[in-house]
């Protein structure tokens, strides 16, 4: 005989499925959608998604105190582990030779970053604490380590939206940033051909350069250097051909394994209660707003540098000074492609991008440095 | 940076021209033979490889800098060719693509400046190019 009591523990899932987690369990379908169909950054958004599902599944033991999602929080995200490992394998894929072959590009990257700062302000007149603001203001940089990274230390309770925000914008970059380019930009200013001067940089230079950056960006900005000091290390490794195996591993394997725990990890942190909030749909909103911002302010100062140059700076490779490396160089080329089939953008583009690289990272830690955060 | 050697072996003389790719890779021209040479080890300049490639000879100087320049295509920037979509021979349009040049790990499409026939095809998939080289030649007209 079944009697009530038994009839409740059966049914204890059933009885504590909440209209919260069945919404919550809607978003996790609609980004494996989006991951799966839609090919929207599947590498993190489908962890994500599972993340989310599962934990928002009743009473599920994957969040309780041991449980594996948990676990996987406390390891790498509450500690910033996580994004750090995946710098290293970012570091050892990124090739920082257009860059130095055209160092001004750098004020392309520092330029990308402006937007970052407009939506902060935003964020505070909308009621956000000044963590939350900074944290929000990030996901303009389109950096979804450094989103995680800054989020992580200064908002913690934002982490689940921020990233899925920072991830989602990435995957958008070929369809939001054309447009913002093509109203800032007139026809014949998108047809300045740029030709490629090959600078042979050598291995010296090649590899002087992270070291360089780490040491100055690391005493300029302390808040960085975790993350640029392990950007770095990827690149060091990448450019000195000594440590092909670690070189390899840390942008595949080492990376790869991180990216899936990353993602379950923040998914997890996509609970009914807490994620159904005004607050989320504003930090997606605001999100979107920075990743503009950060976009025009790039092509805005790319403009100001074809004035002053006479006309030799095709202003869409400051579209590219925003991070999300190497889409935002690649979503340039293919439009100067569209706009004159002869010219070739993508160096140029690719140094941009690699400086927004570095630059967000520094955006990143003056923010956590204004923030005051580390006490 | 393109080097000129002039070296004499006995009695023979030989021009060699010897072009850096990267750090490690160098396209070397012996009289007109051209070889791709990856460089084993920096310190011991006697333990390097050479693979002979005699299907393409470099340039015989500094190429054009602008792609298209008269009777020519060159490579816009440095990268691998994946694909070549024509042959001598070929009539193309401007604008036809011809080859598709993996640069920065992003296939960019290259297509013919000049309405015009192939002469020569000077690349073939596979191969790197440096900026400037010379991907194909077309007809005098």
């Amino acid at each position: 005989m079944i009697d009530q009591r038994t009839l409740d523990l059966l049914l204890q899932g059933v009885a504590n499925v909440s209209w919260q987690s069945l919404v919550m369990l809607a978003i996790a379908c609609v980004l494996m959608y989006l991951a799966i169909v839609r090919d929207y950054e599947p590498l993190l958004l489908l962890p994500i998604a599972a993340g989310c599902l599962l934990a928002n599944l009743p009473l599920s033991p994957l969040i309780a105190p041991e449980g594996m999602l948990r676990i996987l929080y406390d390891v790498g995200v509450g500690n910033e582990l996580f994004p750090l490992l995946i710098f290293i394998g970012i570091g050892a894929l990124t090739d920082f030779g257009p860059l130095l072959e055209n160092p001004r590009l750098v004020l392309l990257g520092a330029a990308g970053q402006f937007g970052i700062f407009l939506t902060l302000i935003l964020a505070l007149l909308l009621g956000f604490t000044q963590p939350e603001a900074a944290s929000i203001g990030i996901i303009g940089a389109i950096d979804g380590p450094t989103s995680i990274y800054v989020s992580g230390i200064l908002a913690p309770h934002m982490l689940g939206p921020i990233t899925v925000a920072a991830y989602s914008y990435m995957s958008l970059v070929p369809i939001i940033l054309p447009p913002v380019v093509r109203l800032l930009t007139t026809r014949r200013e998108r047809q300045i051909r740029m030709p490629y001067r090959s600078r042979k940089i050598s291995r010296r230079t090649r590899i002087l350069f992270p070291i360089v950056v780490s040491v100055v960006v690391g005493i300029l900005v302390p808040f960085a250097t975790p993350l640029i000091g392990m950007l770095m290390l990827g690149n060091l490794m990448k450019e000195s051909g000594v440590v092909e195996r670690l070189t390899k591993a840390s942008s595949t394997e080492i990376a790869n394994t991180v990216t899936l725990f990353l993602g379950l990890a923040i998914g997890s942190t996509m609970v009914g209660a807490d994620f159904l909030k005004k607050e989320t749909l504003f930090i997606l909103v605001l999100g979107l707003l920075a990743f503009i911002l950060d976009g025009a302010a790039g092509v805005l100062f790319a403009k100001l540098l074809n004035g002053l140059s006479g006309g030799k700076v095709n202003p869409m490779i400051g579209a590219a000074g925003i991070s999300a490396f190497p889409m935002a160089a690649r979503v340039v080329q293919r439009m100067a492609h569209e706009e004159d089939f002869e010219n070739y953008l993508l160096m140029h583009a690719m140094g941009a991008n690699a400086a927004g690289q570095v630059a967000s990272v520094v955006a990143g830690g003056v923010l956590l440095a204004l923030m005051g955060a580390g006490g | 940076m393109m080097r000129r050697y002039r070296l004499k072996v006995g009695e023979r003389e030989f021009a060699i021209d010897v072009q850096e790719q990267t750090a490690d890779r160098y396209a070397v021209s012996v009289g007109g033979e051209a070889y791709e040479v990856t460089l084993a080890e920096d310190a011991n300049p006697s333990a390097v490889s050479i693979a002979p490639r005699p299907t393409v000879a470099l340039p015989p100087s500094r190429p054009a800098v602008t792609a298209g320049g008269k009777g020519a295509l060159t490579a816009p920037m440095p990268g691998v060719i994946l694909e070549v979509k024509v042959k001598a021979g070929d009539a193309v349009e401007r604008g036809q693509p011809v080859a598709v040049l993996d640069a920065m790990k992003m296939h960019n499409t290259i297509a013919s400046p000049q309405t015009g026939v192939v002469a020569e095809v000077l690349v073939a998939a596979g191969q790197t190019v440096d900026h400037g080289e010379l991907i194909l030649k077309y007809r005098e007209t």
